[in-house]
């Protein structure tokens, strides 16, 4: 897409200051445009500085041990809140942000059951069904597999 | 209440005095002094007072609860804290001969003129129908006849329209028979607690026909089941049933309450949420006041009342100073009100201006101990925490200190949630952001909860907390906000580069063009 | 007159590559083409060219980090936007530039049409644009489901809903298009492999046959019939040579085009909507340049709602061929350039109406 090289700068029409000039602004239009295409796609190629190499998918979330039976932790899934239970029935896993007012739901023990820090409101950990309280709607279920002691979310 | 094993004593003979008789039998304590600090437990234990005969002029009490109330918390404490007339004992289901596959009474009813036929339409449409409980159940005669002679007859045990006094032991016979109502699942405490009920107090203790029976909400030959959406019972329609008699002046004159609950209660956020939003969780007048049993809470039920729903409040509120004043404290309605439940809100702690303090707005003059009266914060605008607590006292300092932490939290969760607006209307993806606040909020949310506990400490650990995450929220907002200004920069210099190099080619353009015409 | 300022140094090595490829000529003929003088293209086909260009740079850059699942898709598209350096800028030009090229090839065909640049000799290169269109049509629609949003999942929803409506074969084509009866992880692999490998190679050979033609039978004067044979007489047009002059003017539409797209991707970038939920349908609407089919839906009956476009764009496929006559002036074509005009303002009104609904 560069200009063509300059043509038929005859000296009888173009006096040498002007041909300086214009020698100049070509060249600024050869390195602007080489830059402007060129800085955005090297840096796009450049891998993030951020903690995720890759996004979606499979994110490693936590290993068996830090549930144990009968336990729940809410767990990072890229940057939302997920929860992990490891339940009678097996590891489940739902979106851990409250379906009433988008709090952020907690495991409680003593109840054995998703409980919302804010009202009350109380999840069945095998389900992601309301028990109790205010949530108009379960929380949204996600995918669990376990690969050795790995577990990992993903997207229902 | 359960009802007494006492033989059945109808409302009838109760005599002006006998109730005199039983008045100062339970003592003059069942005024309703249960409030202040000098009742005893057995005064507050209806049950504990059950003793003989009907008693007692239920029927002075509502009106009592709600004039000045000299010494109670509640409306309806009066009343409450007089002794219950017992439960009459369940009548025998009406007799008659089994219907079979006919129903004369249907078969003539039908075709006698259009009433007629509209209740025996009505009927057939009804839940009854359906369990195969028939005319003569509830009016009696022989339904096998279809001669009016016979069918209708006193020999064959016709009844006629049983009266509003007869009405409560009609439906009782079988709704209250544990046996007939196994297989529908349904409950048979219905019978009992509507004698509990101050509808069924005024019916047994002063044959007063003009309250609520069974019939004035389930309807009568159109019974249907609380899960029709169609039924005056069903929960969505349960605050216009109540209304219909409660926001009638001329019939509420003789009793002397109000008639404006249903219209507050409409305006309040239980009443949006139920009738506005058709949210049937919300509460209706029978999640407060009981249904069969209805009744006001008293001063000690209302935190239960409250906390049957407001759980995670409930228990933050058990752990307060304000719980361990127990007679004296104040209680959900101190500051929330009753049918006029607003959203709440700073707004809460302080009155604009320090308002006019007398020792009796918190105290009881004779004895110097506290005592809060539900009268003195029937005005929104009174319920406040400095409404008790003075400025120049600590706990007042306190109050500051709670709101001022709260105060600070919410700041900073609103100007980071602003801030995200910002950075989503630039076109910025604000995920993380949103994830950030959702944090903060649960964070808030707790800590607005917390004030229930008055415990300034936890308030503010809570609050520092909703803070630093809301910050935290709005310092990504702010760095996308800047992003989106720095592409803007970007813009215009590329804007510019792109400026020259089109110069530049117009140039050479220009110069190519003159020397084509040149040639 | 082209090599005539080259430095010592690079015309040896051009001469060296030459002597190694002699492709020499080739370039030449290619480039040494005289175009008359009247002629007016308002650059609008190379514009197309130029937005294709974009695309392919840009797609090839979002591949790199797009994962066509869904339930990666979404995901990774927030990633692309969010995280990766000038991501947001890369999605950003795709997006415009998508927009953009469907934009400019319509106005390129109604240029044609209007100037009569698509009678003889130039019919064929005719009935290769109008499959460049519907490639770049197949590219919006394919490549519109591939956030996996809100916006593009019912989109894409109503969009296969239209071809299911399609008498006789409708079903099946729903079928064919979904790879199921639902919008699902199967239609995501389809459109996936269409928009990155199935179009790039189809429109790529269409576009260079397009092209060839173009180069073989230069521009079209719009102010006179091509004649048929060749005479002095009639070959007395004023020409002006294709490079650098017109390459030139081209090159300075290119360098608008870019600032527009520079200024569309800061100003409006492609945003992300909430991921896709097959349970909440939202106020779902195709993509504005399938509105007017859309909108006409609405008038009449599902059948010829239908039919009507497919037909419309078959007429306008062979249109060179039903209208035989040689006047290209407007004046002397009143009753096609009218009744062009009219279906014209018709389809913008449409779009407009389902725009703003």
């Amino acid at each position: 897409m560069e200009p063509a090289p300059i043509p038929a700068t005859d000296a009888t029409v173009t006096r040498p200051g002007r041909r300086r000039v214009l020698r100049w602004l070509g060249g600024l239009t050869v390195v602007s445009t080489v830059a402007m295409v060129v800085t955005p796609v090297l840096g796009f190629l450049v891998p993030t500085r951020s903690g995720r190499a890759v996004a979606g998918g499979k994110v490693l979330v936590a290993t068996t041990a830090d549930i144990p039976a009968g336990g729940g932790k809410v767990v990072a899934m890229g940057s939302a809140p997920a929860i992990v239970v490891n339940t009678e029935q097996g590891l489940r896993a739902y979106s851990a942000i409250c379906t009433h007012l988008g709090c952020v739901v907690a495991w409680n023990d003593l109840i054995g059951a998703i409980q919302c820090p804010c009202h009350d409101g109380r999840f069945n950990p095998a389900s992601g069904a309301v028990i109790s309280g205010p949530p108009p709607a379960p929380l949204p279920p996600l995918n669990v597999t376990v690969e050795g002691d790995q577990i990992f979310l993903s997207e229902a | 209440m359960s009802p007494d094993a006492r033989p059945r004593r109808s409302p009838r003979v109760v005599t002006p005095a006998r109730r005199l008789l039983r008045l100062a039998a339970t003592g003059l304590v069942a005024g309703g002094l249960w409030f202040g600090l000098a009742v005893t437990a057995s005064a507050e234990d209806p049950t504990a007072a059950t003793g003989g005969s009907p008693a007692a002029s239920p029927g002075a009490s509502p009106a009592a609860s709600s004039g000045t109330a000299t010494a109670t918390a509640s409306p309806g404490a009066s009343s409450s804290a007089a002794p219950l007339v017992s439960a009459p004992p369940v009548p025998t289901p009406i007799a008659h001969p089994p219907a079979g596959d006919t129903n004369g009474c249907v078969d003539c009813h039908s075709a006698v003129n259009d009433k007629q036929a509209e209740i025996s339409a009505a009927w057939e449409a009804s839940v009854h129908a359906g369990a195969d409980v028939g005319c003569a159940d509830c009016h009696g005669g022989d339904p096998r006849s279809d001669q009016i002679t016979v069918g209708m007859s006193t020999e064959a045990g016709f009844l006629g329209t049983p009266d509003r006094t007869q009405t409560v032991g009609v439906c009782g016979s079988c709704h209250a028979n544990v046996e007939v109502m196994r297989p529908y699942n349904l409950a048979t405490d219905q019978y009992a607690k509507y004698w509990s009920s101050v509808h069924g107090q005024r019916l047994a203790t002063a044959n007063d026909t003009r309250v609520a029976v069974c019939t004035d909400c389930h309807g009568s030959h159109d019974v249907r089941k609380v899960s029709d959406p169609n039924a005056k019972v069903f929960p969505l329609n349960v605050p216009e049933l109540c209304a219909s008699c409660h926001a009638d002046a001329r019939r509420m004159e003789p009793y002397g309450i109000p008639t404006d609950q249903f219209e507050i209660y409409a305006g309040s956020v239980h009443g949006k949420a139920l009738l506005e939003e058709q949210d049937v969780r919300a509460p209706s007048c029978a999640s407060c006041h009981g249904s069969h049993d209805a009744k006001p809470p008293r001063a000690t039920e209302v935190v239960d009342v409250c906390g049957k729903c407001h759980t995670a409040t409930q228990e933050l509120y058990e752990q307060s100073r304000h719980a361990q004043l127990e007679q004296a404290a104040p209680k959900c309605w101190t500051c929330h009100g009753t049918h006029d439940v607003s959203q709440p809100g700073p707004r809460l702690f302080f009155h604009p201006e320090d308002p006019d303090y007398e020792c009796s707005t918190c105290h009881d003059l004779t004895n110097r101990t506290l005592r809060l009266e539900i009268d003195r914060f029937a005005n929104e605008a009174d319920r406040r925490c400095d409404t008790c607590h003075h400025p120049d006292s600590q706990i007042y300092a306190q109050v500051q200190g709670i709101a001022d932490a709260l105060g600070g939290a919410e700041g900073a969760f609103e100007a980071a949630g602003m801030r995200i607006e910002d950075a989503a209307r630039l076109g910025m993806i604000t995920a993380d952001a949103e994830v950030g606040i959702a944090q903060a909020r649960t964070s808030l949310i707790q800590a607005q909860a917390a004030v229930h506990t008055t415990k300034l400490k936890l308030v503010s650990d809570l609050s520092t907390d909703a803070r630093i995450k809301a910050d935290e929220a709005q310092a990504m907002a702010v760095a996308k906000v800047d992003e989106s200004t720095f592409r803007r920069q970007a813009m215009i210099v590329v804007l510019a580069l792109i400026a020259l190099s089109v110069v530049f080619l117009v140039i050479i353009k220009r110069q190519l063009d003159r020397e084509l015409e040149g040639r | 007159m082209a090599t005539g300022q080259t430095a010592g140094g690079s015309r040896r090595t051009t001469r060296w590559l030459d002597d190694r490829t002699r492709l020499a000529p080739v370039l030449a003929a290619m480039v040494h083409v005289r175009i008359p003088m009247t002629a007016r293209t308002w650059y609008f086909g190379g514009i197309a060219l130029f937005l294709f260009g974009i695309q392919v740079v840009t797609g090839t850059l979002l591949a790199l980090y797009y994962k066509p699942t869904p339930e990666a898709a979404y995901e990774s598209v927030q990633f692309i936007t969010s995280d990766v350096s000038f991501g947001w800028l890369i999605r950003s030009v795709h997006h415009w530039a998508a927009n953009l090229m469907i934009l400019f090839v319509v106005l390129h065909l109604l240029r044609v049409f209007f100037q009569a640049a698509y009678k003889y000799p130039r019919e064929v290169t005719w009935v290769v644009g109008c499959g460049l269109l519907l490639l770049t049509l197949g590219f919006g629609f394919t490549g519109y489901l591939l956030p996996w949003d809100q916006r593009a999942y019912w989109a894409t929803v109503v969009g296969t809903e239209i071809a299911g409506g399609v008498p006789v074969i409708g079903d099946s084509l729903l079928l064919l298009l979904r790879g199921g009866s639902d919008v699902s992880g199967a239609t995501m692999s389809r459109f996936f492999g269409i928009h990155v490998l199935v179009l790039p190679l189809a429109l790529g050979g269409m576009l260079a046959l397009h092209l060839v033609l173009v180069h073989q039978l230069g521009l079209a004067n719009p102010k006179k019939p091509e004649p048929r044979v060749r005479t002095a007489d009639n070959d007395d047009e004023p020409l002006r040579p294709f490079f650098p002059h017109y390459i030139l003017d081209e090159l300075v539409a290119w360098y608008i085009l870019l600032a527009v797209l520079v200024v569309l991707a800061s100003l409006y970038p492609a945003t992300l909507e909430e991921p896709a939920n097959i349970l909440d349908a939202g106020h779902p609407k195709p993509e504005w340049y399938y509105l007017a089919v859309y909108e006409m839906l609405k008038f009449l009956p599902k059948d010829i709602g239908i039919l009507a476009p497919i037909v419309g764009l078959g007429v306008v496929i062979v249109w060179p061929f039903l209208d035989r006559s040689p006047e290209v002036l407007a004046r002397r074509r009143k009753v096609v350039v009218g009744g062009a005009t009219l279906i014209v303002l018709a389809l913008v009104f449409l779009t407009w109406r389902g725009y703003v609904a």
